[in-house]
Protein backbone atom coordinates (compact mmCIF):
# COMPACT_ATOMS: atom_id res chain seq x y z
CA UNK A 1 0.00 0.00 0.00
CA UNK A 2 2.53 2.16 0.98
CA UNK A 3 4.69 1.43 -2.11
CA UNK A 4 1.29 2.78 -4.53
CA UNK A 5 1.17 5.74 -2.23
CA UNK A 6 4.78 6.36 -3.42
CA UNK A 7 3.90 5.52 -7.01
CA UNK A 8 0.68 8.04 -7.30
CA UNK A 9 2.65 10.50 -6.08
CA UNK A 10 5.20 10.15 -8.21
CA UNK A 11 3.35 9.94 -10.69
CA UNK A 12 0.89 13.23 -9.99
CA UNK A 13 3.85 15.33 -9.12
CA UNK A 14 5.29 13.76 -12.74
CA UNK A 15 1.91 15.86 -14.03
CA UNK A 16 3.04 18.78 -13.40
CA UNK A 17 6.14 18.24 -15.78
CA UNK A 18 7.03 17.42 -19.41
CA UNK A 19 5.72 14.36 -19.94
CA UNK A 20 4.30 12.02 -23.10
CA UNK A 21 2.10 9.67 -22.43
CA UNK A 22 0.40 7.01 -24.50
CA UNK A 23 -2.09 4.11 -23.59
CA UNK A 24 -2.75 1.51 -23.75
CA UNK A 25 0.51 -0.66 -23.00
CA UNK A 26 -1.03 -4.05 -24.28
CA UNK A 27 -3.57 -2.83 -27.21
CA UNK A 28 -5.91 -5.47 -28.51
CA UNK A 29 -6.33 -5.75 -32.50
CA UNK A 30 -10.31 -5.85 -33.12
CA UNK A 31 -12.16 -6.49 -36.28
CA UNK A 32 -12.70 -3.08 -38.30
CA UNK A 33 -15.84 -1.80 -40.48
CA UNK A 34 -13.23 -2.53 -43.21
CA UNK A 35 -12.88 -5.97 -44.53
CA UNK A 36 -9.82 -7.08 -44.02
CA UNK A 37 -8.64 -4.98 -41.85
CA UNK A 38 -8.04 -4.70 -37.95
CA UNK A 39 -8.33 -1.44 -35.67
CA UNK A 40 -6.49 -1.19 -32.13
CA UNK A 41 -7.60 2.38 -30.55
CA UNK A 42 -4.84 4.34 -28.45
CA UNK A 43 -4.55 7.55 -26.64
CA UNK A 44 -2.29 9.97 -26.80
CA UNK A 45 -1.36 12.88 -23.90
CA UNK A 46 0.92 15.87 -25.17
CA UNK A 47 2.53 16.99 -21.44
CA UNK A 48 5.60 18.51 -22.77
CA UNK A 49 5.36 22.13 -23.44
CA UNK A 50 8.19 22.13 -25.40
CA UNK A 51 6.80 19.58 -28.10
CA UNK A 52 3.73 19.88 -30.73
CA UNK A 53 3.93 17.07 -32.78
CA UNK A 54 3.96 13.47 -32.43
CA UNK A 55 4.91 10.74 -35.36
CA UNK A 56 2.91 7.21 -35.01
CA UNK A 57 4.45 3.68 -36.45
CA UNK A 58 4.42 0.00 -36.29
CA UNK A 59 6.35 -2.21 -36.45
CA UNK A 60 7.43 -5.74 -36.37
CA UNK A 61 9.30 -7.76 -33.85
CA UNK A 62 12.63 -6.81 -35.09
CA UNK A 63 11.93 -2.97 -35.71
CA UNK A 64 11.03 -2.92 -39.62
CA UNK A 65 7.98 -0.99 -40.39
CA UNK A 66 4.69 -2.50 -40.95
CA UNK A 67 2.13 -0.45 -43.57
CA UNK A 68 -0.89 1.07 -41.30
CA UNK A 69 -3.20 3.50 -41.30
CA UNK A 70 -4.56 6.12 -39.16
CA UNK A 71 -5.97 9.25 -39.25
CA UNK A 72 -2.80 11.28 -39.31
CA UNK A 73 0.39 9.96 -39.27
CA UNK A 74 2.02 13.01 -37.20
CA UNK A 75 -0.45 14.34 -34.67
CA UNK A 76 -0.54 17.84 -33.74
CA UNK A 77 -1.04 18.53 -30.08
CA UNK A 78 -0.97 21.42 -27.56
CA UNK A 79 0.70 21.42 -24.33
CA UNK A 80 -2.32 19.60 -22.13
CA UNK A 81 -4.18 18.13 -25.07
CA UNK A 82 -5.20 15.12 -25.77
CA UNK A 83 -5.92 12.73 -28.85
CA UNK A 84 -7.35 9.22 -29.03
CA UNK A 85 -6.75 7.48 -32.36
CA UNK A 86 -7.05 4.58 -34.13
CA UNK A 87 -4.45 2.21 -36.22
CA UNK A 88 -5.62 -0.15 -38.58
CA UNK A 89 -3.33 -2.43 -40.02
CA UNK A 90 -4.23 -5.13 -42.87
CA UNK A 91 -5.05 -8.97 -41.58
CA UNK A 92 -2.42 -10.63 -43.17
CA UNK A 93 0.20 -8.12 -40.53
CA UNK A 94 -1.91 -9.67 -37.56
CA UNK A 95 1.00 -11.67 -36.32
CA UNK A 96 3.64 -9.44 -37.46
CA UNK A 97 2.46 -6.35 -36.17
CA UNK A 98 4.33 -5.84 -32.78
CA UNK A 99 4.68 -2.78 -31.57
CA UNK A 100 2.92 0.71 -31.70
CA UNK A 101 4.98 3.87 -30.81
CA UNK A 102 4.56 7.70 -31.05
CA UNK A 103 7.75 9.35 -31.06
CA UNK A 104 8.32 13.41 -30.15
CA UNK A 105 9.18 15.96 -32.92
CA UNK A 106 10.94 18.55 -32.18
CA UNK A 107 11.91 21.92 -33.99
CA UNK A 108 14.76 23.46 -34.57
CA UNK A 109 15.93 25.49 -31.66
CA UNK A 110 18.50 28.09 -31.61
CA UNK A 111 20.17 27.38 -27.55
CA UNK A 112 23.05 25.50 -27.47
CA UNK A 113 21.64 22.06 -25.94
CA UNK A 114 20.65 18.41 -25.91
CA UNK A 115 17.04 17.85 -27.04
CA UNK A 116 15.04 14.95 -25.36
CA UNK A 117 13.24 12.78 -28.04
CA UNK A 118 10.56 10.56 -26.23
CA UNK A 119 9.42 7.46 -27.71
CA UNK A 120 6.93 5.22 -26.22
CA UNK A 121 6.17 1.83 -27.86
CA UNK A 122 2.65 -0.61 -26.59
CA UNK A 123 2.64 -3.75 -28.05
CA UNK A 124 0.54 -6.32 -29.46
CA UNK A 125 0.43 -9.75 -28.24
CA UNK A 126 1.27 -9.11 -24.73
CA UNK A 127 1.91 -11.29 -22.18
CA UNK A 128 -0.87 -14.23 -22.08
CA UNK A 129 -1.90 -12.97 -25.70
CA UNK B 1 -54.71 25.34 -9.75
CA UNK B 2 -54.32 22.03 -10.23
CA UNK B 3 -57.31 19.74 -9.92
CA UNK B 4 -56.98 16.93 -11.69
CA UNK B 5 -54.55 14.33 -9.21
CA UNK B 6 -53.59 12.39 -11.89
CA UNK B 7 -51.68 15.59 -13.30
CA UNK B 8 -50.03 16.60 -9.63
CA UNK B 9 -48.75 12.64 -9.26
CA UNK B 10 -46.94 13.41 -12.82
CA UNK B 11 -45.84 16.06 -11.85
CA UNK B 12 -44.51 14.41 -8.42
CA UNK B 13 -42.95 12.13 -10.34
CA UNK B 14 -40.97 14.35 -12.77
CA UNK B 15 -39.52 16.35 -9.95
CA UNK B 16 -38.65 13.12 -7.94
CA UNK B 17 -36.58 11.82 -11.17
CA UNK B 18 -34.75 15.79 -11.48
CA UNK B 19 -33.42 15.46 -7.70
CA UNK B 20 -32.28 11.77 -8.28
CA UNK B 21 -30.24 12.51 -10.64
CA UNK B 22 -26.50 11.77 -10.58
CA UNK B 23 -23.22 12.80 -12.34
CA UNK B 24 -21.07 10.65 -12.96
CA UNK B 25 -17.35 10.80 -12.58
CA UNK B 26 -15.70 7.82 -14.91
CA UNK B 27 -11.94 7.24 -15.26
CA UNK B 28 -9.97 4.20 -16.40
CA UNK B 29 -6.97 3.39 -14.65
CA UNK B 30 -4.32 1.87 -16.91
CA UNK B 31 -0.68 0.43 -17.08
CA UNK B 32 1.21 3.05 -18.49
CA UNK B 33 4.72 4.42 -19.28
CA UNK B 34 5.30 8.12 -18.77
CA UNK B 35 8.47 9.36 -20.12
CA UNK B 36 9.58 13.07 -18.56
CA UNK B 37 11.88 15.41 -19.57
CA UNK B 38 13.60 16.12 -16.45
CA UNK B 39 15.97 18.20 -17.23
CA UNK B 40 17.55 19.36 -20.85
CA UNK B 41 20.85 19.13 -21.15
CA UNK B 42 23.36 21.70 -22.06
CA UNK B 43 26.20 21.55 -23.84
CA UNK B 44 29.59 23.26 -22.10
CA UNK B 45 32.58 24.70 -24.31
CA UNK B 46 35.93 23.76 -22.02
CA UNK B 47 37.70 24.63 -25.08
CA UNK B 48 37.70 24.99 -28.66
CA UNK B 49 37.13 21.50 -29.50
CA UNK B 50 35.43 20.02 -27.34
CA UNK B 51 31.22 20.50 -26.31
CA UNK B 52 30.35 18.75 -23.45
CA UNK B 53 27.23 18.55 -20.66
CA UNK B 54 29.66 17.49 -18.11
CA UNK B 55 28.96 20.15 -15.27
CA UNK B 56 32.82 20.47 -14.23
CA UNK B 57 32.93 21.98 -18.35
CA UNK B 58 29.95 24.10 -17.44
CA UNK B 59 27.51 21.85 -19.15
CA UNK B 60 24.14 20.06 -17.79
CA UNK B 61 23.47 16.60 -17.50
CA UNK B 62 20.43 15.96 -19.25
CA UNK B 63 17.58 13.77 -17.09
CA UNK B 64 15.01 12.05 -17.89
CA UNK B 65 11.93 10.52 -15.55
CA UNK B 66 10.51 7.16 -16.38
CA UNK B 67 6.98 6.71 -14.41
CA UNK B 68 6.00 2.76 -14.74
CA UNK B 69 2.39 1.55 -13.10
CA UNK B 70 3.06 -1.70 -13.93
CA UNK B 71 6.73 -3.98 -12.79
CA UNK B 72 8.01 -6.09 -15.48
CA UNK B 73 6.55 -4.71 -18.36
CA UNK B 74 8.53 -2.34 -20.02
CA UNK B 75 11.93 -1.35 -21.55
CA UNK B 76 13.85 1.75 -20.65
CA UNK B 77 16.46 2.37 -23.13
CA UNK B 78 18.29 5.54 -23.76
CA UNK B 79 20.66 6.44 -26.76
CA UNK B 80 22.97 9.41 -26.69
CA UNK B 81 23.79 11.19 -30.03
CA UNK B 82 26.16 10.36 -32.63
CA UNK B 83 25.43 13.85 -33.86
CA UNK B 84 24.37 17.17 -33.95
CA UNK B 85 20.51 17.68 -35.19
CA UNK B 86 21.87 21.09 -35.92
CA UNK B 87 24.89 22.95 -36.09
CA UNK B 88 27.29 24.91 -38.26
CA UNK B 89 28.78 23.22 -41.25
CA UNK B 90 31.23 21.02 -40.04
CA UNK B 91 34.00 19.40 -42.44
CA UNK B 92 35.66 17.46 -39.60
CA UNK B 93 35.25 14.29 -38.11
CA UNK B 94 33.80 14.32 -34.55
CA UNK B 95 34.50 11.88 -31.99
CA UNK B 96 31.28 10.89 -29.61
CA UNK B 97 31.46 9.95 -26.46
CA UNK B 98 28.40 9.06 -24.12
CA UNK B 99 26.95 7.07 -21.16
CA UNK B 100 23.75 6.47 -19.28
CA UNK B 101 23.68 6.26 -15.52
CA UNK B 102 20.53 5.75 -12.82
CA UNK B 103 20.56 9.42 -11.36
CA UNK B 104 17.81 8.72 -8.79
CA UNK B 105 15.39 6.14 -7.75
CA UNK B 106 11.89 6.64 -5.90
CA UNK B 107 12.29 2.83 -4.54
CA UNK B 108 15.23 1.88 -2.93
CA UNK B 109 14.81 -1.90 -2.62
CA UNK B 110 12.99 -2.47 -6.09
CA UNK B 111 15.16 -0.46 -8.46
CA UNK B 112 18.36 -0.76 -6.49
CA UNK B 113 19.48 -3.33 -8.92
CA UNK B 114 19.13 -1.01 -12.06
CA UNK B 115 22.37 0.02 -12.61
CA UNK B 116 24.10 -3.39 -12.48
CA UNK B 117 21.64 -5.04 -14.81
CA UNK B 118 22.23 -2.39 -17.69
CA UNK B 119 22.59 -3.20 -21.06
CA UNK B 120 25.00 -1.31 -22.77
CA UNK B 121 24.63 -1.71 -27.12
CA UNK B 122 26.60 0.66 -28.59
CA UNK B 123 25.55 4.39 -27.69
CA UNK B 124 22.23 2.33 -26.47
CA UNK B 125 21.42 1.52 -22.21
CA UNK B 126 18.59 -0.34 -21.86
CA UNK B 127 17.00 -1.13 -18.39
CA UNK B 128 14.36 -3.88 -17.55
CA UNK B 129 12.38 -1.71 -15.20
CA UNK B 130 11.14 -3.96 -13.10
CA UNK B 131 9.69 -2.35 -10.25
CA UNK B 132 6.69 0.56 -10.42
CA UNK B 133 7.58 3.73 -9.48
CA UNK B 134 9.47 6.22 -11.00
CA UNK B 135 13.74 6.34 -12.11
CA UNK B 136 15.28 9.10 -13.20
CA UNK B 137 18.42 8.54 -15.99
CA UNK B 138 21.24 10.83 -16.42
CA UNK B 139 22.96 11.14 -19.99
CA UNK B 140 26.73 12.15 -20.61
CA UNK B 141 27.61 13.36 -23.58
CA UNK B 142 30.68 14.64 -25.33
CA UNK B 143 31.71 15.65 -28.88
CA UNK B 144 35.31 16.20 -29.85
CA UNK B 145 36.40 17.78 -32.84
CA UNK B 146 39.06 15.70 -34.70
CA UNK B 147 42.74 16.95 -34.93
CA UNK B 148 41.62 19.51 -32.28
CA UNK B 149 40.47 21.71 -34.21
CA UNK B 150 37.83 24.48 -33.22
CA UNK B 151 34.39 24.25 -33.31
CA UNK B 152 32.91 26.95 -36.05
CA UNK B 153 30.76 29.45 -33.92
CA UNK B 154 27.10 28.83 -34.32
CA UNK B 155 24.70 26.72 -32.22
CA UNK B 156 25.08 22.76 -31.75
CA UNK B 157 21.74 20.78 -30.50
CA UNK B 158 22.08 16.93 -30.34
CA UNK B 159 19.58 14.70 -29.20
CA UNK B 160 18.89 11.82 -26.56
CA UNK B 161 16.37 9.37 -27.45
CA UNK B 162 14.65 8.04 -24.25
CA UNK B 163 11.91 5.21 -25.65
CA UNK B 164 9.89 3.68 -23.37
CA UNK B 165 9.00 -0.22 -24.76
CA UNK B 166 5.96 -2.89 -23.73
CA UNK B 167 7.84 -5.95 -23.31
Amino acid sequence: MKRLLVTLFFILVASNSLAHDMTPTYPELKPSYMEGLLVADFELLNKRNDVRYYEVAVFDKDWNPIPFVSSYSIFKLEYLERTKFSVYIRNTDRFNAMYVCSKSRSRQDPSPKTIISSTICSKFHGPGK
Amino acid sequence: MIKNPLLIIIFSIFTFSAFAEDVPIEGTVQSRCIITTDTPGVFGNPNAYTLTTAATDGGVLPVVRYDVTLADAYYAQITTPTSFSSSPTISETITWTGSTEVDAISDATGMASYETNKVTFGQTTQYDLTATGSTWFKSSVSATMGGNKAFPGGTYTAIVEAVCVAQ
